[in-house]
């Protein structure tokens, strides 16, 4: 296997820190360092040749291939074993309906959330339990990372240069989470977004920072599901009123209640798209007056449809804490999911 | 300990597009502005667009509104561009 990364010596750990951060290549935290035999169990892993096209990204043409995300994922502390995670990742993104160029230069500052479902979850120790939107583990972690570092480096989606974000949010440094299927009887996310249940599978969405809710005082699915729908409203009024792809995180206590009741994700999706509504004219009430001009009646939706509605179920097992995931700008850049080892806008073999 | 390390950027210049020649005069020239759509874009394009009509005799300005101020210009906008001597495009906030 042929590597044609530019190769760099240097005499310690602390050499190749520097090297990185002089140059602008990490997150500002400390890198794994990138050897030739690091990058090639990477590919061997995924059974990848360095120079496998994983996409083009359409606005600046820029190439993605896989020895380059090999490079960044063990920066960011990927074993090879989560390699194929973050190819799919990168797959998905180069999708035109997620907008990889505005979602990432934007100053809204969106991050890219991805969520992993199927048994490769298992495979890699992603639970989706304790801490589920935080350091929950080590392949979440790593995996979020390297999404980022990519982007810093194959994009040039720095700080300042394409990464034009006024705020940003914590989620720019790593934002991966694995849904808990084992604990509910609740279509997984891939499944429900048509790919097939027994299949690992990777979405990625264009998002805002989680907005956490509370709410341990019921056991009715319509009230527990209203304090989901007041924060995607006051998200609406705050932030931005375009419907578009909004994911919920909701952990074990509230779908043990929710589940109990016999709601499924559909019936969720459907009550969170009647209720998750404002009028324009609320944007006086928050000092948007200005914006609302002879549209005061008109009714927005935080989605389109029900199916816009990401319901992941995540947690850890105590506690009513549950979290509304604001897409980056309503439909500017919708959520993609790919099943993993599958080939994407592929041609037939030649006859 | 020694270590030999890979550079992680792309190492390729993303595929640039060619400067269009430099005019030598505005005058009588048709320049079309493309705006990504932001309400920023509108008093500045029209500011812009009165200098280049009274001071510098530009004979006509097309005004172009992105559907989609976070993608690339719609592919029936980019089409007129041989239309136009000179464009301008800018972001609006």
């Amino acid at each position: 296997m042929q590597l044609t990364s530019r190769n760099y010596e240097a005499d310690s750990i602390e050499a190749v820190q520097e090297l990185y951060h002089s140059s602008g290549w990490t997150d500002g935290l400390p890198i794994v360092p990138p050897t030739p035999e690091s990058v090639k169990a990477c590919l061997d892993w995924a059974m990848m040749p360095p120079d496998q096209l994983i996409g083009i990204e359409p606005v600046r043409g820029l190439a993605i291939t896989a020895e380059k995300l090999a490079v960044n994922a063990v920066m960011a502390g990927c074993l090879p074993m989560h390699f194929p995670v973050v190819v799919t990742a990168w797959t998905a993104m180069m999708q035109e309906p997620f907008l990889a160029h505005g979602a990432t230069a934007s100053t809204g500052g969106c991050a890219v959330l991805v969520v992993l479902n199927g048994p490769i979850r298992l495979e890699l120790g992603a639970t989706g339990s304790f801490n589920a939107l935080g350091n929950s583990d080590r392949a979440t972690a790593v995996i979020g990372r390297a999404i980022r570092l990519c982007l810093i480096n194959l994009m040039d989606v720095r700080p300042g240069v394409i990464d034009r974000s006024t705020l940003g949010h914590p989620g720019k440094f790593s934002y991966c989470l694995a849904e808990d299927e084992e604990d509910s009887d609740w279509l997984p996310l891939h499944a429900v977004r048509g790919v097939e249940r027994e299949a690992s599978a990777v979405t990625v969405m264009a998002a805002g920072a989680p907005r956490q809710i509370m709410n341990e005082w019921t056991t009715k699915p319509e009230e527990i599901l209203e304090t989901f729908a007041a924060e995607m409203r006051a998200n609406m009024r705050h932030y931005s009123i375009h419907p578009g792809n909004y994911a919920i995180v909701i952990p074990k206590q509230l779908r043990d209640h929710l589940r109990a009741a016999r709601w499924d994700k559909k019936m969720i999706a459907e009550f969170i798209y009647a209720r998750a509504r404002i009028k324009r004219g609320e944007w006086r009430e928050v000092g948007k007056g200005a914006v609302v001009k002879d549209r005061a009646d008109k009714e927005y939706a935080a989605m389109e449809s029900p199916d816009q509605l990401l319901v992941i179920a995540a947690g850890g097992p105590a506690g009513g804490f549950g979290a509304i995931i604001p897409p980056w700008l309503g439909n500017k850049s919708h959520a993609v999911t790919l099943p993993m080892g599958v080939c994407v806008d592929c041609e037939p073999p030649k006859e | 300990m020694s270590f030999i390390v890979l550079d992680p950027t792309s190492e390729k210049a993303a595929p640039a597009g060619k400067t269009a020649p430099r005019l030598d005069a505005l005058a009588g020239k048709t320049v079309g502005f493309i705006s990504n759509g932001k309400k920023g874009t509108k008093g500045f394009f029209g500011h812009l667009e009165r200098m280049l009509r009274e001071e510098y005799g530009v004979a006509d300005v097309v005004m172009r509104t992105k559907s989609n101020y976070s993608a690339p210009a719609d592919p029936h906008i980019v089409a007129e561009i041989k239309r136009w001597d000179a464009v301008f495009s800018g972001i609006g906030d």
